[in-house]
């Protein structure tokens, strides 16, 4: 085990940020995850083929995730062999380790299945599954020249499907205190397509491209009601309106913003960008502006930190990391220290750190995590899971759920499981009368599972 | 079209204030429209099937719901001109029943946990304690009037006109 490699795969429900242990460290692969159907060109494009595309417009998408967690299975597994081919990482995954990222609260049976994929289709020697902020103490985006890591720290993770706030202790995460909001960029991206295919052109179809507008042209504002007033000024006087020249694939011209004063081609259509650029962005900060009844971020981390030890809590406030792409929104820190010092003890120091690219740095983190001599002891090994199944992994990669009633199950997994050929196996350790529901029709399967 | 649909208008538009349950109803199928992949039509409208970026569709046109699913993508490429290799009955049931999260957390058993244990239902941020603020449903600049049949606020009377054209009661994009 010793001389394999050790494939990261930091899942996102966007993109797949993945590499290999010592070949792609500071930059991953990132890969779409997504099965995409270009009209123009008259092709599927499964994960990484999207490269090939030529032509960008009413793309169809299928995702595999829902709302953050991971549903389809079949789009999951097209998209990671070709991951695994020679095409991108070129890895015999039987020969292999494997560190994975899995959304924040997953579920318990979504949970069996990564194990069932990992082991079973893949064959790894060995993996560990976490979530992308419990990986974060072992990167750099809070180090200390000299120090060790914090004890305490609070990690945002503003990813594409939802925004998580994370407090971490002595490098567990505290899953009584993490908070969510049902907001993250796929979400901005479908409300800047609704805004402007009501105001402007109809783009309802262009989910592509509009999530490029809103990549180059949105920002997080630090004063909303000013840049609202700046923005009814008549363009020309008016510092926030841009305008964003349309991609022309047929002459393979890429979208981009219109530069002060330059003359624009006959040919190129382009799109007003006035206050859209930053009302956008500000559902993260008031999800109320499209009647979602949450709370914003910075009152998130404020609600987090309060259930959080009283004597600690003051350390939480000075180590806030961000990561995830909806934090590389220009203005995002900014407007969160902020928002953030006006809801600290006045007494408190607030500190957030981000990175340059904070989409990638839960990889960068992951290939730390995987480098520290201790990462072998942190995986369950084939074997293992041979002989336990996920108990084995729900007792190792212990996460949110409690942890009591599971030993004296293990225990009769481990029997079943030790007499019957693999093939036999979820048959014969389900009880009876929940048979059905490994064949997906029974309801109701998974919380009788867990009753027992 | 338009013309047929007028005189409906001209009669709510009298003194029909709409219900806040049917608002909150509207305005939840508007969230849920948000989190769609293809979001391209409101769901109302009757085009593009709700359902068509949840579910596979076989080569026949027909959705494949609630059975196994007819053609995989997992099965289309073969990369390095590899033999697929035979699944085990967990992988291939996984790739065959796709289940929606709603149902996935039902199956989990979440619900049923002790009060104390955190879970992802539990874990959603509490309301703010602001009032929301009103945004023009048009313009998007500070709404300062509410549309008193459908709630929507609008700033100014250019913006109400055309929220009454286009946006009052049912959603137009």
């Amino acid at each position: 085990m010793s001389d394999s490699s050790v494939v990261i795969l930091d899942n996102g429900a966007s993109t797949i940020k993945a590499g290999v242990l010592g070949m792609h460290d500071d930059h991953p692969l990132t890969i779409p995850n997504a099965v995409v159907r270009s009209k123009g060109d008259n092709a599927t494009y499964i994960g990484h083929e999207l490269a090939k595309c030529r032509d960008f417009t009413s793309l169809r998408f299928r995702l595999p995730f829902e709302k953050g967690f991971l549903v389809d299975w079949d789009a999951q597994k097209a998209i990671w062999d070709g991951i695994f081919s020679s095409e991108v990482l070129g890895v015999n995954t039987s020969q292999a380790s494997l560190l994975i990222t899995e959304p924040y609260f997953n579920l318990p049976n979504i949970q069996d299945v990564y194990d069932q994929f990992v082991f079973e289709e893949y064959e790894f020697q060995a993996y560990r599954r976490c979530t992308p902020a419990s990986l974060v103490p072992y990167g750099q985006l809070l180090a200390k020249p000299g120090l060790p890591p914090p004890e305490c720290l609070l990690v945002i993770d503003s990813g594409f499907s939802f925004t998580h706030v994370v407090p971490i202790l002595n490098g567990t995460v505290v899953w009584s205190a993490v908070k969510r909001i049902d907001v993250g960029g796929k979400l901005l991206t479908n409300h800047l397509k609704e805004v402007i295919s009501f105001r402007q052109w109809n783009l309802m179809e262009e989910t592509h491209i509009v999530n490029e507008v809103k990549e180059a042209c949105c920002f997080v504002s630090e004063d909303f009601g000013r840049d609202l007033e700046a923005c009814r000024v008549r363009p020309g006087d008016n510092p926030i309106v841009q305008e964003y020249i349309f991609p022309d694939y047929s002459a393979n011209r890429p979208g981009r913003i219109r530069r002060p004063g330059e003359p624009l081609d006959a040919s190129c259509q382009t799109l007003i960008m006035n206050n859209e650029r930053f009302t956008v962005p500000e559902i993260l900060f008031h999800p109320t502006d499209i009647g979602l009844d949450q709370a914003g971020i910075s009152a998130a981390v404020a609600e987090s930190i309060s259930l959080l030890p009283e004597d600690l809590q003051g350390m939480f406030w000075a180590n806030i990391g961000l990561i995830g792409g909806n934090t590389a929104l220009p203005g995002f820190r900014q407007r969160l220290i902020s928002e953030l010092r006006s809801l600290a003890p006045i007494d408190t120091e607030v500190i957030v750190y981000s990175s340059e690219d904070p989409a990638s740095e839960a990889y960068r983190s992951a290939v730390a995590f995987a480098a520290r001599p201790e990462f072998p002891q942190m995986v369950v090994t084939r074997e293992e899971y041979q002989e336990m199944g996920s108990n084995a992994c729900r007792r190792k990669f212990g996460d949110w759920k409690p942890m009591d009633k599971e030993p004296a199950r293990g225990r009769d997994q481990a029997k079943s499981r030790a007499h019957e050929g693999e093939m036999h196996i979820e048959k014969e350790d389900i009880p009876l009368a929940t048979k059905k529901g490994a064949r997906g029709r029974g309801r109701g399967r998974g919380s009788a599972r867990r009753q027992t | 079209m338009p013309p047929r649909r007028q005189p409906v208008r001209q009669a709510h538009n009298q003194n029909a204030p709409l219900d806040p349950e049917v608002i909150a109803k509207r305005t939840k199928r508007h969230l849920d429209e948000l989190e769609r992949s293809n979001y391209s039509e409101p769901a109302g409208t009757g085009g593009g099937g709700e359902e068509d970026d949840e579910d596979g569709v076989a080569p026949s046109g027909r959705t494949t719901k609630g059975r196994a699913r007819q053609a995989t993508i997992s099965d289309k490429r073969q990369w390095d001109g590899k033999k697929p290799k035979k699944s085990t009955m967990n992988v291939r049931t996984a790739i065959l029943y796709k289940k929606n999260l709603a149902v996935l957390i039902e199956e989990s058993g979440i619900e049923h946990l002790p009060p104390g244990v955190p879970t992802y239902l539990r874990a959603v941020v509490s309301p703010p304690r602001e009032p929301p603020r009103m945004l023009c449903s048009v313009c998007g600049y500070w709404g300062k009037y509410k549309c008193r049949r459908c709630a929507m606020p609008y700033c100014d009377m250019n913006c109400e006109g055309v929220h009454n054209e286009t946006r009052c009661e049912r959603r137009v994009i």
